[in-house]
This record gives C-alpha cells, sequence and structure tokens, in this order.
C-alpha cells in the first residue's frame, strides 16, 4: 500500500494552559519529498513535530502521518517513523555499533536481518571507521550521520530531522544533505525544521510557522513570487560599493527605500519601482562612495520570510 | 515487553562501562559495614562505677568483688559518702554508684535480705540497661535470698550485638544501594536527552522498567554474597540457616527497592532531586524498619508505616535465616509481602513513565 501523503495535518492545534502553541495548522507532504519546516524559536515548531511524533496529544484538529492518526495511534506511528533531534540524543557511553544495535532490537530487528541492516545504514553514512569507539567521542558532524543511521535502522518511510545541521561544519553539512537527496530519491520523506535559508533553498517543499501560525507554504520558487513579498510599486536591486556597511547605513535612511539588508559583499534594496537608479548612485556619491554597478535580483527566501515577518508584526 | 532484552543488554552495557558506579557500588557496602557494623555496639562493658561502702566489712568487699567479677562494673572511686556518689554521676565521671549502708555484715549474719542503694545514669539508655544487667544476675553466693533468675536467651546466648546488627545492616546495605543505583536512570536518560529518542521508539513501558531493572537485581545479588562474605570475616557471622534460601528470600526484596528507585526516577525532574528522594527513603528504612528498636514499641501509625517498606520484612527474613536458622516455610508471610510490595512499585512506576510529554 502506497501512502500518497505522508502527513496529513487539518486545523492541528496545541494548548499549553492559555497559550497556543501551535494554532490551526493545515499541512500536507507528499511521499518522496524533502518538507522544509521553518520559523523562528519558540514559534511553535518542536511541538508541531512532537505532535506528529505521537509523543504530544493535540488540543485540537487532527493529523494522520503514515496514514495512522496522531491522537490514537502513537505506537504505530512510532514504529513507522524516524526520528532525529537537534541535540545528540543517542548514549554516548556507548559505540555506534552497540547504539546501532539497541535501536534496531528496541524496532524488533534481531538476528542475520539486524546485522544486515547495521551494516547497510553503516555504509549509506560512511561510518565504517568509527564503529568501536564511544560515540560521545565523535564530532558533530559523525554524531549526526550516527544519530540518521539509527533514524534509519528501521527502514522508516518518512523521517523527522529537528535542526539536524545546528553547530556542524559546512562540509559536514553539505554531505548530509547530499545523503538526504540521495534517500529522498529512493522514495523515503524527509520532515526537516531548520534555520538555514540554503538548506530551505534545497527543499521541495516549505512551511513557514510564526507565532504558531503557519503563514507561507509552497515551494521556494513558489513563496520568491508572492505578491506581499515583492509589494505593488516596489523593486529589488543588487548595489556593490566599496564599504557596504557605510552604504547600507546611507541607503536605509532614504525615502523611497524600504528596505536594505547586506548580503555578502552587497547591499540587497527593496525601493519604489518610479525611482531610477541613478537617485541610488546619488545618494552614494554624496555619501563619498562610488557604485560598482546596480542590478535588478530576484527576492531571496530570507526576504520572503523577513518581509512577510515584518508585514505581519507592522498589523 | 516489546525491546525487554535490547534494553537488558543496553543496561548491562552501560553498568560495564561506568566504572564509577560500579566502584561505589562495591566500595560503599563495604564502607557502611565497617561503619555501622563497629560504631553501633551495644555490648556495654566496664561501667565507671563509684563506690560508698559505710559498712567496710569483710561481707561488703566480698559483694563489691563479685560485682567487678561480672564484667559489668569498672570501680573508679572508693568515697565516703552518698553524697560525692550522686556528685560524681552528676558531672559524669561515674555511670553508676552503689552505696552500701552501714550495717550491710550484721543484717547478712541475722540470714536477712541487706539493703544495697543502686544509683544508674539513665541519659544513656544502653548503658542503663546494661547497669541493671549487673545485678539482676547477681554474685553467686550472695546477698542470699535475692532471688537467682536463671534467664536462657535462645539463638544469641552472648546477646552479642553483631549477630542482630549485621543481619540487619545487610538489610539497610542492600537498599541504600539498589535504590541509588536505578533512581539515576530515568532522570539521567531524561538529563542526556537520550529519553528523548526514546519516546519515539516503540519501546514498551513495562519493557524499559523491568529492562532496566534487571542488570542491577543481578548486581545486588553479587553484592548480597559480598556482604555475607564480609560480615563473616569482619565480624564473625555465621548463618545458622541456608545460604541459598537466604539468596532466593532477596530477590523480591531486591526487585522492590530496584523498584522503589525506578519510582523516584519517574518523578524526578533531576539526578540532584533523585538523590534527595533517595536519602528520603533511607532513614524511615533505618529508623522504622526494626532495624535500630523493635517495631513493637512504634505508635500505631508509624508501625503502619513501616509494614509498607521492604526492608521490614526482608529484616525479618535476614534475622530469620541468619540468627534463628529459620527455613522457608518459616517465613513465607515476609517472602509474599516483598512480593506484593515489589509489583505495586513496579506498577505505579509503569503508570508513572509516560511515553508522551504532558
Amino acid at each position: 500500500m502506497a501512502i500518497v501523503n505522508v502527513i496529513e495535518a487539518k486545523g492541528l492545534t496545541r494548548r499549553f494552559g492559555s497559550f497556543t502553541a501551535v494554532d490551526h495548522v493545515d499541512l500536507v507532504v507528499p511521499a518522496g519529498s524533502i518538507y522544509g519546516f521553518l520559523g523562528p524559536n519558540g514559534s511553535g515548531k518542536s511541538t508541531f513535530i512532537r505532535m506528529l511524533c505521537g509523543v504530544l496529544q493535540p488540543s485540537d484538529g487532527h493529523a494522520t502521518v503514515n496514514g495512522f492518526d496522531v491522537a490514537t495511534e502513537t505506537e504505530a506511528i512510532k514504529r513507522s517513523i524516524g526520528y532525529m533531534s537537534q541535540s545528540f540524543s543517542l548514549y554516548r557511553d556507548l559505540s555506534p555499533a552497540e547504539n546501532l544495535d539497541f535501536f534496531g532490537g528496541i524496532y524488533g530487528l534481531k538476528g542475520k536481518e539486524l546485522k544486515e541492516r547495521i551494516h547497510s545504514v553503516v555504509e549509506l553514512v560512511g561510518l565504517q571507521k568509527y564503529m568501536d569507539q564511544p560515540s560521545g567521542t565523535l564530532s558533530g558532524g559523525w554524531k549526526q550521520r550516527l544519530a540518521l543511521a539509527a533514524a534509519l535502522i528501521h527502514e522508516p518511510p518518512l523521517v523527522f530531522l529537528d535542526e539536524p545541521t545546528a553547530g556542524i561544519d559546512p562540509v559536514a553539512r553539505r554531505s548530509l544533505w547530499d545523503l538526504l537527496f540521495d534517500l529522498a530519491g529512493q522514495g523515503k520523506t524527509f520532515f526537516v525544521s531548520t534555520h538555514y535559508m540554503d538548506e530551505a533553498e534545497r527543499c521541495s517543499g516549505l512551511g513557514y510557522i510564526y507565532l504558531s501560525k503557519l503563514i507561507l507554504k509552497g515551494t521556494p520558487a513558489e513563496l520568491k513570487r508572492l505578491p506581499e513579498v515583492s509589494p505593488a510599486g516596489t523593486r529589488r536591486i543588487a548595489v556593490e560599493t566599496d564599504n557596504p556597511s557605510l552604504a547600507l547605513r546611507t541607503l536605509k535612511a532614504l525615502k523611497f527605500v524600504h528596505d536594505a539588508t547586506l548580503v555578502e559583499a552587497e547591499v540587497h534594496l527593496l525601493m519604489d519601482t518610479d525611482t531610477p537608479d541613478s537617485e541610488v548612485t546619488k545618494a552614494l556619491l554624496g555619501a563619498g562612495l562610488p557604485s560598482h554597478g546596480l542590478r535588478p535580483i530576484e527576492p531571496s527566501l530570507e526576504d520572503v520570510f523577513v518581509t512577510v515577518t515584518r508585514s505581519l508584526d507592522k498589523t | 515487553m516489546n525491546g525487554f532484552w535490547s534494553v537488558v543488554r543496553k543496561e548491562f552495557m552501560h553498568l560495564r562501562r561506568d566504572r564509577t558506579t560500579l566502584i561505589i557500588a562495591f566500595v560503599l557496602p563495604i564502607i557502611q559495614m565497617i561503619i555501622f557494623g563497629y560504631a553501633i555496639n551495644f555490648d556495654v562493658r566496664h561501667i565507671q562505677t563509684a563506690v560508698a561502702d559505710l559498712d567496710n566489712s569483710r561481707e561488703s568487699r566480698q559483694y563489691l568483688a563479685e560485682l567487678h567479677a561480672g564484667e559489668y562494673i569498672d570501680y573508679v572511686a572508693n568515697v565516703s559518702s552518698p553524697d560525692i556518689v550522686a556528685q560524681m554521676l552528676k558531672n559524669g565521671s561515674a555511670r553508676v554508684g552503689i552505696t552500701i549502708p552501714k550495717g550491710f555484715a550484721r543484717t547478712m549474719l541475722h540470714g536477712e535480705n541487706p539493703q544495697v542503694g543502686v544509683m544508674i545514669d539513665g541519659s544513656d539508655a544502653q548503658v542503663s540497661v546494661r547497669a541493671r544487667f549487673a545485678f539482676v544476675s547477681p554474685p553467686s553466693k550472695l546477698p542470699p535470698g535475692v532471688a537467682d533468675a536463671r534467664i536462657n536467651v535462645l539463638f544469641n546466648p552472648d546477646s552479642k550485638t553483631a549477630n542482630f546488627m549485621i543481619p540487619g545492616l545487610i538489610a539497610v546495605i542492600l537498599q541504600i544501594v539498589t535504590v541509588a543505583l536505578t533512581a539515576f536512570s530515568i532522570v539521567r536518560e531524561k538529563e542526556m536527552g537520550t529519553l528523548e529518542q526514546l519516546m519515539v521508539t516503540p519501546v514498551g513501558r513495562l519493557a524499559l522498567m523491568i529492562g532496566k531493572l534487571v542488570p542491577y537485581a543481578v548486581l545486588a545479588m553479587v553484592e548480597l554474597v559480598c556482604v555475607l562474605v564480609l560480615s563473616n570475616l569482619l565480624f564473625g557471622v555465621i548463618s545458622r540457616g541456608h545460604l541459598l534460601t537466604l539468596s532466593v528470600m532477596s530477590i523480591p526484596f531486591v526487585v522492590a527497592s530496584l523498584a522503589l528507585g525506578l519510582l523516584i526516577s519517574t518523578v524526578a525532574q533531576t539526578q540532584g532531586q533523585a538523590l534527595q528522594f533517595t536519602q528520603l527513603t533511607l532513614l524511615p528504612s533505618i529508623l522504622l524498619s526494626g532495624y535500630v528498636s523493635p517495631r513493637e514499641t512504634m505508635p500505631g501509625w508509624l508501625y503502619l508505616i513501616s509494614t509498607f517498606l521492604p526492608a521490614t520484612h526482608y529484616m525479618q527474613i535476614t534475622r530469620g535465616i541468619i540468627v534463628r536458622g529459620a527455613g522457608f516455610t518459616d517465613l513465607i508471610p515476609q517472602f509474599l509481602a516483598l512480593i506484593a510490595i515489589a509489583t505495586v512499585l513496579i506498577v505505579a512506576s509503569t503508570t508513572r513513565f509516560k511515553k508522551s510529554i504532558a
């Protein structure tokens, strides 16, 4: 039986006393995708994931994970998902081999089958060399690979990753994502929460939760085209100058500039469509800064989230 | 019971890695046995005694000499008046005062019971009890007419402290170690974040509880053997009953104590709290279990509380088997009580432990 949508949530809500941590979230995640789940800390990301994993009961609404109800079929959900938390949550005093042996056993694997599964996940994440040292002594990147191996040991069709790359180096981060793509290609679904925009860029679907509400969803391309991200009468340009931080201060003060931010050595502007580029150049020269070039740009995902968040804060 | 054997294996692995716990688990009982075993000694002898022998006759001197031969009494002063004797008791330089009145020898020669004034310092209960012994079992010949009570103490004829304290101590030590072992086990997983991972797995709650208990139960049984060997080497305690019976009857006690630790572990939020809870269970187990003073002397409500303590029943088992040579059938009520307590504690901790948040 192939499930088309591995996650289906309708009006999913969780309250803690008078505080609503997750407020009527509707979400559908199709099988085989990498779904990115974004939002500031405290916006309700972890609460939402915990409800989907069957460890937290929803206060209202309902959801299914792999076809099982999150309110009533929690143990069936637990059998059918993998979970990897942001902090390393395997046993530090046990070796990777012992950790995998334990978690495999918990999922009912034993004997030859367990051995084969361990072999295959170890091969997959490339952990062969580190199998016998205490897991606590592994570097951050290897710890995450071990955690992923443990999450995959029972071949779950859906894996939840809660900020899997927080605090690990860029190379390890890149190779972890490459691995996720490989696995998604084989039909696995990943539900990933993250703060990294480059990671969000790679997802096939995105959801952005803010103040307990899921306020944006769609593919990265769809989100960038949203009208509220580029309001009528505005356009985005990138400006190259010598002293970007001085340029930023100068340009931010201008009336026709709605938003300005530094990206690498450039200043990205959201400005009135009616105002010509020459006004920008003039303002910079006034501050003693010759500009090396101006070009129109698309909004980045960061622009999307920042613009939408700010416009919500204003209202 | 999903994942039971995996949990058992995992806990054994933790135990093997955790040298500190292992060392504490074995060194702690040794230290406790030495401290408790030597410090708590009720074999009071050679009590400091002041005498005012107003008669100063051959008979009075012989009476005093015979009292001294009983080993309970040591003379530290021979003074001229009962007032000085009383003063010495007050300032602590003597624990017992004996006043032999004038005419002691004459009364005796008339074939009557002479009166001897004895003062005993009651501020130390053990001393006062033992001092009485010196006069209860009176000198063999003198004074005639005093009832010669032949007291026959069964099982522990010398009333040696070690013989009844050490079997009780075995229960206390075993409890201290076992409760502490499991009290940390779930809190530790909470603090390390590994519980978060366990919660999203299909591991059974009962499997987790009992799986965590089994390795420590094995450890505790090994410890029982150590403590028994130690009590023999240090205090010469030899069990009159069968050691196999003792081992079998120890199992429900060990399980009950470990389950008490598990319950603590599900209640406590941090390892610090677990430690405090553990200490909280310790005092009642020592004071209410009948280890120090007989339960019969307790008020009814305390007696009732002590019925629910595993140590209370196990104390009766260790003393029964080791001191009295009791067999399995003699101790079935205690054995069943321990099984009942263990079952209740396991059910309670399993119910308390939730595989979900809030």
